[in-house]
């Protein structure tokens, strides 16, 4: 699919803009750079507060026993998100807009209802994270909020997808700093890298909080919200038929960083557990740690956990923007100007707005948020995935170049027996607490 | 998105950023008519209805449980 042209003499139609390069490999180079970013961000965007949390919390309950979980979620993670860039790609619209046009308006309706739902949940959970951290750092939520609040305004609101872009990635990449956090725990190397490829459970402790710290990872690591927020990311970016291959590579780097970053925050947790610490939360942790790793091992957590909900609430309130823009037809693009699109605009704010304004009211019951987060995320990421799925085989729609081949399919509907069931597990649980003992 | 040329001497290449690219011809939805229902796709929504009315259903009695209605 790529397209050759003579400098010397371009055609009318040929853009005017680009770099020229002399080597075949600095092409290929830069062409990845330039098209590289959804990827990255939607899936170090999942490391969001909830992740933390999650992470955190496994490595302090189980040690680094289940950090084989993390390998095994990549390939899957990297497989949803592929077709996802595949979809974007070919259709340049977002995944909302192709459910309403090919599932017509009551799947629509559901998908994009229940999205705006269970994101604007999981928006107050990630206010909740800044709070409490920025509590802990001697910052009065009351003020810490509402300039979170709007910088996370600010940052969209510029007319400009690609300086959105290049301050999210600059985000993502601050969590390498994760890395540094868990060389500076001194695990066991050898033990993180047994416990990485060969999988197992801690013995003697197989019972039900076990199975729901699985559930919650896998959970953690694949949200409703990364379908909807790559496709509408890839199709404002205009990524071409041609760029696939490179956007695949963005994904599978995003896929991998993210999983690392995870098994970072899983031995930070594990540093406690070997310290004998316990918490509740990674601030709680970070605020526990201090008198054994030093007062830069704990700013660093907190400050880590307002990135990771400050990453997380820009992405997930993109991705309601970008859904309800498409579906009501607006104008839904971070390229135009505030008064240019003013709903996509509009939704965006008021989700951050609302989200932020939630977290101040004092006795806000974040348990029954944290709860509700769980059983909506588990009515949507089985019926979102099951509609990917399809519209990969709408040959009607893709052509036979863009279609599942059999070997996706069977994958991908491993995957979703696999997602069906965990959901229906996890809503179990929070329905019926008792039938787990 | 790649342009290259010969000049007799030396190979050079053009990387065009997407958003400064010409605009290509996507696949699109509309004139292509409703969605085909071959067996696959009806099965697989009718496993997506049985799965969201099982979780409604869980949700309502939950509900009920909390509120005491069932008498519990």
């Amino acid at each position: 699919m790529i397209r050759f042209e003579a400098i010397t003499a371009p055609d009318a139609t040929a853009p005017s803009k680009g770099v020229v390069v002399r080597r075949s490999w600095q092409r290929q180079l830069l062409t990845f750079l330039m098209v590289a970013g959804p990827g990255l961000i939607v899936m170090e965007a999942d490391n969001d507060a909830g992740a933390v949390s999650t992470y955190m919390q496994a490595g302090a309950e189980y040690g680094l026993r289940l950090l084989w979980i993390m390998l095994v979620l990549l390939p899957i993670t990297y497989f949803v998100q592929e077709m996802v860039a595949r979809l974007g790609i070919a259709t340049g619209q977002g995944h909302a807009a192709m459910i309403y046009k090919r599932f017509g308006k009551w799947w629509g309706r559901f998908s994009l209802i229940d999205l705006l739902f269970v994101n604007f949940l999981t928006l107050i959970t990630e206010f909740a994270a800044m709070s409490l951290a920025m509590s802990k750092m001697g910052i009065s939520p009351r003020i810490g909020v509402p300039c979170a609040a709007v910088g996370l305004m600010v940052l969209v609101i510029t007319g400009s997808y690609l300086r959105w872009e290049r301050t999210v990635i600059v985000l993502c990449l601050i969590d390498v700093v994760w890395l540094v956090l868990a060389f500076m725990a001194h695990p066991a190397w050898g033990t993180v890298v047994y416990n990485t490829v060969v999988p197992g459970f801690p013995p003697g402790r197989i019972d039900a909080n076990l199975v729901f710290m699985v559930i919650a990872m896998v959970g953690t690591t694949i949200a409703p919200w990364q379908l909807f927020f790559q496709q509408s990311c890839v199709a404002e970016k205009r990524l071409r038929f041609s760029d696939l291959k490179w956007a695949r590579l963005d994904t599978l780097f995003g896929a991998i960083f993210t999983v690392v970053v995870a098994g970072a925050m899983i031995i930070v947790g594990d540093y406690g557990l070997r310290h004998g610490l316990h918490f509740e939360d990674p601030a709680q942790l970070a605020m526990a740690l201090a008198p054994v790793a030093g007062n830069l091992f704990r700013n660093a957590i907190l400050l880590l956990m307002i990135n990771a909900a400050v990453l997380g609430t820009t992405a997930i309130s993109l991705a309601s923007a970008w859904a309800y823009g498409e579906v009501q037809g607006w104008p839904h693009s971070l390229h135009k100007k505030l008064w240019e699109a003013p709903g996509f605009y509009a939704v965006y704010l008021l989700c951050v707005l609302a989200a932020a304004a939630i977290v101040l009211i004092p006795g806000v019951p974040l348990q029954l948020v944290i709860v509700s987060v769980q059983v909506f995320a588990g009515l949507m990421l089985p019926s979102a995935i099951v509609f990917l799925q399809l519209l990969l085989n709408d040959r009607a729609l893709l052509g036979d170049e863009w279609v599942n081949k059999h070997w996706n399919n069977r994958v991908n509907w491993t995957i979703i027996a696999v997602l069906f069931a965990l959901s229906l597990l996890l809503a179990i649980q929070v329905f019926f607490p008792r039938l787990f003992g | 998105m790649a342009t290259t040329q010969t000049n007799y001497s030396q190979k050079l290449f053009k990387v065009v950023h997407p958003l400064d690219d010409q605009p290509e011809e996507k696949c699109r939805a509309e004139g292509i008519g409703p969605l085909l229902m071959t067996r696959g796709v009806r099965i697989s929504l009718m496993v997506l209805r049985a799965y969201l009315t099982a979780m409604t259903l869980m949700l309502i009695y939950h509900v009920l449980d909390l509120s005491g209605i069932l008498g519990k």
